[in-house]
């Protein structure tokens, strides 16, 4: 029997272009958190793929020093943290962490001695099912919204931990996000990173950009290991921007006619004893020409003055930082940071994507930074392009979803200074002044006098940085007020009535449930977390 | 609580009652009695308060104070090592005791020393005790050790539907899991069996049916009283 001529299978790559340029090689610039957090990130996603042509190489300069912005976090952190497989028990052992639930704002609405809100990280009671601000409203009876829907207030003036030494790593009974030590946070990332996950480490100096014809960036030339071939780039050198800003022209969008404050002085102030409680959450103190952090780790504590230098001297800013950290200020010296509030017009340009303080910087008014260097890694580790092919289409994606996420957070920072009633100092005053206010926010206000944010509305994006949550503490923390019409809540009455008495129940039985912060830290550290 | 060392010249005069009648609903158990325990009532892990670190206990009801299971004898004898044990410590190489524990009393119960100043019959038993809980702790530090290594423990919420309309939910309790088990690989599966770590994991997750029964214990009592 004689076979058949051979049959012809039709050329099915006729579909695909005939030359694609897959994406395999990662090149990362800059090795602070944002640098190691995005390194780990991708990594991980793409474990399967790493060591089989995919590759992360992370190039620092073994000559900069991290910045180390922001040692607030939110609970995002923790999701990232585990989906890249570090031990929270490690993190406590490794970073000086301590618990963040939230933060206190003091002297933001009137400037008086008693003004102060929570805005705590804990969604208030049955929030999926109910809107309970109306509620809240109209009883109008003199308590505090967040201590009417929510227990964390209450843990926080008390001292307590948001969990306790049974719960597993990563798992919270009040939700919580870290404070820590960023100078020691990127090390840890990078053992992880290197030791786990397979990312290359290289000490280098970034000499010159090498880009090919079209306009990518080709390859660096570093002085110390020679030259770096990658297929996509991330810009992590930090305020430089020395791919994104100098290399690829992007410029800066400033905003600092909206955010004023352009300078801050930091201190690290040491506790009076070992055994002196730990704040779990930020505290934001409002001053004249700006607003003080005091963030508490279990090592010392953080506090800095951010202030506008149109509106205060250096001088008088930081007699300020002296005054409220008071006698232990005495012999500190305050280090100074330069603040430019913005962000690049386009954060992923070619093959070059800018995470962290390349991309942008603002106040760390609500810890945005490190939320926002966890949103981009992720959305670049899920939507890896195959190849150089489809880049561009991902490219605007990620600028669309990164300008809007930049554009609610100067919404949602701005807020916090529009809802004031201080007219006692000129900073405060023209943070009212309307040019200096975005049209959106004008908008929202304007809505939010009629109706509450909540769950569905306005906010329909899938990671939203600050959840509706987040705008009804801050308004409703700092005294505004959505007009309510009673007979419009007597349908949901019980179910609000119900929501409102679990929360007191619940506030209760956590306050007596949880263990004393330091007390925590301290069994993490000599214990451990179990892993379930 | 009065720790003190065992010491026939200071104790000669003290004499030992029978443990305590009331048996705690949850029971700390040690590896060697994993077998015994789980034909008679669920054995789980929980974890500890202070450490957060997992020990295995019997399930003998299912709230503080319900003890579904009776006396010993009805469980076919079947009396944990830190039942036992209670008034008794080990002090590295010492035996210590509560002197304020109910077990200790001048006038009621056997003595604890004979005239020669050495151990009566009751206190030999405490003594043998002692010793098997020594290393007991050891082998149940090992089983679980080995589990966590392996990923394998996993929690399991326990919620009961009462004849009565009453509701439970148990929470903070753990077993051995099946699926991750069947996913180690071999060299693991031969570790973990030559250890005798696999019959424990087995013991611990066959006892679970012992739930169900312990719940009808529970309604036959209620529809009794």
């Amino acid at each position: 029997m004689s076979a058949g001529p051979p049959v012809d299978i039709p050329p099915r790559l006729a579909f695909h272009p005939a030359m694609v340029h897959a994406v395999r090689k990662i090149v990362i610039v800059g090795g602070g958190t944002a640098g190691w957090l995005t390194a780990g990130v991708i990594a991980a996603k793409h474990k399967s793929r790493m060591g089989a042509g995919f590759s992360v190489t992370l190039v620092e300069s073994p000559n900069t020093p991290i910045i180390g912005v922001g040692e607030g976090t939110w609970p995002t952190l923790r999701s990232t943290l585990a989906r890249i497989g570090v031990s929270e028990t490690e993190l406590f052992r490794q970073c000086d962490v301590a618990f963040k639930q939230g933060a206190r704002f003091t002297g933001w609405t009137t400037g008086a001695r008693d003004d102060f809100y929570y805005h705590p990280l804990m969604l208030p009671q049955s929030f999926g099912q109910l809107n309970l601000v109306p509620h809240w409203l109209a009883r109008d009876d003199g308590r505090s919204f967040c201590d009417a829907v929510c227990p964390q207030g209450r843990l926080c003036d008390d001292g307590l931990a948001p969990k306790t030494i049974a719960t597993a790593e990563f798992e919270a009974v009040a939700n919580y996000s870290y404070h820590l030590d960023a100078g020691k946070f990127a090390p840890f990332l990078q053992r992880h990173c290197c030791e786990k996950l397979g990312v290359r480490h290289v000490l280098a100096d970034v000499r010159r950009v090498n880009l090919a014809e079209n306009g990518d960036i080709r390859s660096l030339d570093t002085a110390q290991a020679g030259e770096f071939e990658g297929d996509l780039f991330v810009d992590c050198t930090g305020f430089r921007a020395l791919l994104i800003g100098e290399t690829m022209g992007v410029p800066f969008k400033d905003c600092g006619d909206v955010l004023f404050c352009d300078r801050a002085l930091a201190m690290q102030v040491p506790y009076a004893s070992d055994a002196a409680p730990i704040a779990s959450q930020t505290i934001s103190a409002a001053r004249p020409a700006g607003w003080i952090w005091d963030i508490g780790l279990p090592t010392r504590r953080g506090v800095g003055h951010v202030y506008s230098s149109r509106h205060t001297s250096d001088e008088d800013a930081e007699r300020e930082l002296r005054a409220y950290i008071g006698p232990a200020a005495a012999g500190l010296t305050a280090r100074k940071i330069p603040i430019r509030s913005g962000h690049r017009e386009t954060f992923w340009k070619r093959n070059c994507v800018a995470v962290g303080l390349a991309a942008g910087f603002l106040e760390p008014l609500e810890a945005s930074a490190i939320v926002l260097v966890e949103l981009s890694a992720k959305l670049i580790a899920e939507q890896m392009p195959a190849c150089r092919e489809v880049m561009d289409l991902i490219a605007a994606r990620f600028n669309a979803t990164t300008h809007y996420r930049w554009g609610r957070i100067i919404d949602f920072l701005k807020l916090h200074y529009v809802l004031t009633r201080r007219t006692d100092s000129a900073f405060w005053r023209d943070n009212l002044l309307p040019e200096t206010i975005p049209d959106r926010l004008k908008d929202l206000l304007l809505l939010w006098s009629h109706q509450s944010p909540w769950f569905h509305d306005e906010f329909d994006r899938v990671e939203e940085v600050f959840p509706a949550a987040s705008y009804q503490y801050v308004l409703y923390g700092m005294g505004f007020r959505t007009q309510v019409e009673a007979s419009a809540l007597e349908g949901d009455a019980k179910n609000a009535e119900r929501a409102l008495r679990e929360n007191a129940i619940q506030t209760e039985r956590l306050r007596a449930g949880l263990p004393r912060h330091r007390d925590l830290i301290r069994k993490i550290v000599e214990h451990g977390m179990q892993a379930v | 609580m009065a720790i003190e060392l065992l010491d026939p010249r200071q104790h000669g005069h003290l004499r030992l009652r029978a443990a305590a009648p009331e048996v705690p609903h949850f029971v700390q158990i040690l590896a060697p009695e994993f077998a015994a325990a789980a034909a008679c009532c669920p054995v789980l892990f929980t974890k500890d308060t202070t450490t957060g670190g997992f020990f295995a206990g019997a399930m003998f009801g299912f709230k503080p104070g319900e003890n579904l299971l009776g006396p010993p004898e009805e469980r076919g004898g079947f009396n944990p090592l830190m039942l036992q044990r209670e008034g008794f410590f080990i002090s590295e190489q010492n035996i210590a005791i509560d002197r304020e524990h109910a077990r200790f009393s001048e006038t009621e119960g056997e003595p604890l020393f004979d005239g020669a100043q050495q151990p009566a019959d009751g206190l030999r038993a405490i003594q043998r005790t002692l010793g098997n809980i020594h290393q007991g702790l050891e082998q149940t530090r090992a089983f679980i050790t080995a589990l966590l290594e392996l990923q394998l423990i996993e929690s399991i919420d326990i919620a009961l539907n009462f004849d009565g309309g009453e509701r439970l939910t148990l929470q903070g309790l753990y077993t051995v899991s099946l699926d991750r088990l069947r996913d180690i690989d071999d060299a693991a599966a031969l570790r973990l069996f030559r250890a005798g770590h696999l019959q424990l994991a087995y013991a611990m997750v066959g006892s679970l049916k012992q739930v169900p029964r312990l719940a009808r214990l529970r309604n036959q009592r209620a529809a009794r009283s």
